[in-house]
């Protein structure tokens, strides 16, 4: 699959494209896209307060993985061509707000904020697939790939703010 | 029933305004429809799951080729080039055939316009009565879309052999500016022939049950210019680039109107000086960007350098 590399358009984009559905793709990776980075910033807003407390390792190594989630949509996007949502900037301040706001209530705040965000954000990438699965399982089979694998990180997440959140 | 599925069509077209690559079709209402007044534009791959698509179905069986080809998975291509094998006959769809009707009016169009005698022209030279013509709208709105998509099709496939040229190492990439240069002014460049009766063209296409597939025809060839010329911005950048893309393209067009310089020479000029401002303005932003982060740490320097000497002199 093209990576979309800077100077070269990958001239399989056509290929790629043909007898895709192209509603339901579109969504699905807007969707994804608008997802991540808003996750990505609810984690910056998390670090910025509590960067240098006990959590902030953790927060830092989860944030880390949502930025390659993030990268891998933007690659998606490209070879996929489809457009971000036009809400962006909105969810840029929202969830660093929200990330901000949820760790000056503590550790405990910060970690229940991760845990309701992975636990919407895991039942989500679930109901994509099983709409990918309905659609044609082989034709999607990469797609379907990456999204299990991220909603595999994402309960990990969810599973690490739970912890945390009993124990801080 | 006909208006529910005219509003859900212009529905469907207003949401894809800003949808990537919007292959357009006309889907043109045959005379028991002819109170429908929209065109209802669709995308080929589309139609095939959305539950809207099915209503109109419904209500008129009596027309199954009109729905069957998007049934097929077919590429984002629509079927101006002649794929009507869906039928195991050699029955040619009511939509293919309005294709062709349309294709052939466009030869008569600097002479009558966009109009209905054009189309009844055009039908006759493919051997159909002129009462052809009454399949269509009497104000030539889907001559003129047809010949937009049509275009729009033409320009595609130029800039897809360009880029597949330099893929191959036979021509140099050009730098961004020049890329938009030469695809608006290929693009404009079709308008030639028909320029006497253009304007006509986009007062009609500026009607408002027109609007939606006009829209829909030219975001889908800005966004595809774009995608040529390499664009691969995921942010709000997305939007900020097609925007002054169409900025340019349409007072370019207009601008085209109203020259008479030969070869049009002025219109590429104000073309060449639209997209240099459009280049300077990126640079600008940056640069006032910069500025104001540099205006910022010099700030925040100032309140900690303050801040510093009040505490010193609080603990002496």
């Amino acid at each position: 699959v093209p990576a979309g590399g800077a100077s070269l358009r990958p001239c399989s984009t056509r290929v790629t494209l043909e007898g895709v559905n192209r509603p339901v793709i579109d969504r699905i990776i807007r969707v994804d896209h608008a997802g991540e980075y808003g996750a990505n910033r609810i984690y910056a807003g998390q670090m910025a307060v509590l960067g240098r407390s006990s959590v902030g390792p953790l927060i830092q190594q989860m944030w880390d993985q949502e930025k390659d989630h993030l990268k891998k949509f933007n690659e998606l996007m490209v070879v996929y061509r489809v457009r971000p949502t036009v809400l962006l900037p909105f969810w840029n301040v929202a969830g660093f707000v929200l990330g901000a706001g949820s760790a000056l209530l503590g550790k405990k705040g910060a970690m229940a904020c991760t845990v309701a965000v992975e636990e919407s954000i895991s039942d989500h990438y679930n109901s994509q697939i099983r709409t990918l699965m309905e659609e044609d399982p082989e034709k999607y089979k990469e797609l379907l790939q990456i999204i299990k694998q991220f909603r595999d990180d994402e309960r990990e997440h969810h599973d690490i703010g739970l912890e945390h959140d009993a124990e801080a | 029933a006909a208006a529910a599925a005219a509003a859900g069509g212009l529905r469907r077209a207003g949401w894809r305004l800003w949808r990537g690559r919007a292959v357009v079709r006309c889907q043109l209402s045959p005379p028991r429809r002819a109170l429908q007044a929209s065109a209802v534009l669709r995308r080929v791959a589309d139609e095939q799951k959305e539950p809207l698509a099915s209503s109109p179905q419904q209500q008129f069986d009596s027309h199954p080729t009109d729905h069957q080809p998007e049934q097929e998975p077919q590429g984002p291509r629509p079927s101006y080039t002649g794929q009507g094998g869906q039928e195991s006959e050699d029955y040619e769809s009511e939509e293919q055939l309005q294709h062709r009707i349309l294709t052939a009016a466009l030869e008569f169009v600097p002479e009558h316009g966009w109009t209905a005698e054009a189309i009844a022209e055009g039908a006759k030279t493919l051997g159909l009565s002129v009462a052809a013509a009454g399949m269509f709208h009497s104000d030539g709105s889907e001559l003129i879309l047809h010949f937009v998509s049509q275009c729009n099709t033409k320009l595609s496939e130029l800039l897809e052999q360009e880029q597949k040229q330099v893929q191959l190492g036979e021509a140099e990439k050009k730098p961004t500016d020049q890329f938009l240069r030469d695809a608006v002014e290929a693009r404009l460049r079709m308008l030639i022939p028909y320029i006497e009766k253009w304007p006509q063209a986009l007062s009609i296409l500026l009607l408002p049950h027109n609007i939606p597939s006009s829209l829909n025809l030219l975001t889908s060839m800005i966004d595809d210019i774009w995608h040529y010329a390499g664009d691969q911005s995921t942010d709000f950048n997305w939007y900020t680039r097609r925007a002054v893309l169409t900025g340019i393209y349409n007072t370019t067009e207009l601008v085209m109107m109203q020259d008479s310089s030969p070869d049009f020479e002025e219109t590429w000029r104000f073309l060449e000086n639209r997209v240099a401002d459009a280049m300077n303005m990126g640079n600008t932003a940056n640069q006032v960007q910069s500025t104001g982060e540099a205006v910022v740490q010099g700030l925040m320097g100032a309140a900690v350098t303050v801040s510093n000497a009040e505490t010193s002199r609080a603990v002496r």
